[in-house]
């Protein structure tokens, strides 16, 4: 490989090892918003929801796209970092949703909404999961099957 | 008089799996083959589900290719062995939030859903921990938890505090807290309805692996040994297997892992032209064998 070789394969490297951290973040965000709009779908006591956790995960949302805003990205990976932003977006528009769904006076179109929102995120991490290694919906690594599964294939 | 038929039935496998997972503690034993699967009720106008299987389209690839798990079929052909469809079912207990469990939730448009409430709250719990934390939430995928929010919106989600008795006729579910999950739990079958029943099955989820679990090792010597995967604890997964181990006298086979392959020979079997092990639990009055 020439030199101008590995420099691009370095550039992609680098790509992934910072942006890894920013899709987990996301993936974290939007199961703790999708958590908390089961509990609203499914609660008859609003007013017992852990309301902060949702505004925590606005914030969280907000400062992860400044992640991804400022992240390096090298020319092989730019579709990669357009799903990333779009994945992004998404989840931004689910906390919104779900802090809309929460306010009194909510309507099925608010609920619609959230749904649609949190839809979509997961349509983005599932192509950012089939655009570049490492950024598989679930962690399997973690997983109870499927890490010493690896241990007996592997 | 039986009321539910009940099925096991097996969607792929991982053919060689370290025992050393299945019990905590017996390192370099060997592999054994790990089925996965769910289980199937029918009886009582309702047609039920424990469990449904994980998403192939999302990440069957992956784990084919790097984790061995092979020969996956979807719900529609896996249930088409007893004559069901996935629009046929009506209720889904799910026993645990991970991705081989409720994977699936969208392939039964038309079934109410039962989850651990517990189960979902410290969950998102555990997500506000940080990223060291994330063995604790190892084995969800956010696109399930969207999958049950969608369920949820149209009503047909239900979060389950505790043991409940009689969800559906019949049928209690008990919590087993803080286990492999913070809110596994397991689903209890009278099958003659009694509310005494001499007929009791308990469908385990991963609280056990393998009926090894509830007996050990050595026949002469019997004890319970966990499990090797807790986010709460060895203890409580012990104590969890105890009281399904009561509840059914002691009678080890009728507490069902569903992952242990030698259900196919405790009980009548069939190997589909797939490849796939269909299990005969029950079969209520009145009902057609699927095995025979």
């Amino acid at each position: 490989m020439d030199r101008e070789g590995i420099t691009a394969e370095q550039e992609i490297v680098g790509y992934l090892d910072a942006a890894g951290p920013v899709h987990d973040d996301l993936r974290r965000i939007l199961t703790q918003v999708s958590g908390f709009s089961m509990m609203l779908f499914t609660s008859d006591k609003r007013r017992l929801l852990p309301a902060d956790l949702i505004h925590d995960a606005a914030r969280d949302q907000a400062q992860t796209a400044e992640r991804i805003r400022a992240l390096r990205v090298p020319e092989r990976a730019g579709h990669h970092h357009h799903h990333l932003t779009l994945a992004a977006d998404a989840v931004a528009q689910s906390c919104a949703a779900a802090i809309a769904c929460g306010k009194p006076g909510a309507t099925d179109g608010d609920r619609d909404a959230l749904v649609a929102a949190l839809k979509s995120a997961v349509g983005q991490l599932r192509i950012l999961a089939t655009l570049l290694p490492g950024f598989e919906p679930v962690a399997f690594g973690q997983a109870c099957c499927a890490l010493h599964a690896r241990a007996a294939t592997g | 008089m039986t009321d539910y038929s009940i099925w096991v039935l097996e969607y792929a496998a991982v053919e060689q799996f370290p025992f050393s997972v299945m019990m905590y503690g017996p390192m370099h034993q060997g592999t054994r083959k790990l089925p996965y699967g769910y289980v199937l009720l029918k009886g009582r106008g309702e047609t039920i589900l424990i469990d449904t299987g994980y998403d192939h389209v999302a990440y069957g690839r992956t784990l084919a290719e790097a984790y061995g798990v092979s020969n996956y079929h979807g719900p529609r052909e896996v249930l088409a062995e007893c004559g069901v469809a996935p629009e046929d079912v009506t209720s889904v207990f799910v026993t645990h939030a991970h991705f081989d469990h409720m994977g699936a939730i969208d392939h039964f448009p038309n079934a109410k859903f039962f989850l651990q409430k517990r189960e979902l709250d410290q969950w998102v719990w555990a997500l506000t921990l940080g990223p060291e934390f994330r063995f604790l939430v190892g084995g969800g995928d956010p696109a399930d938890i969207v999958k049950a929010v969608e369920a949820a919106k149209e009503g047909r989600m239900t979060l389950i505090e505790g043991d409940a008795e009689d969800v559906l006729p019949g049928i209690d579910v008990s919590l087993a807290a803080d286990t492999h999950t913070y809110g596994s739990m397991y689903v209890t079958v009278r099958n003659d309805g009694s509310p005494n029943s001499a007929d009791k099955w308990i469908f385990a989820g991963d609280l056990i692996y393998t009926y090894d679990n509830l007996t050990g090792l050595d026949p002469e010597d019997p004890q319970i040994v966990p499990i090797g995967l807790a986010v709460g604890s060895q203890h409580n997964l012990m104590f969890a297997s105890e009281a399904m181990l009561k509840s059914v006298g002691g009678e080890a086979r009728r507490v069902i892992p569903v992952h242990e392959d030698r259900l196919k020979d405790t009980f009548p079997s069939r190997l589909t032209d797939r490849g796939l092990q269909v299990v005969e639990i029950a079969l209520a009055d009145g009902e057609t064998s699927r095995v025979s």
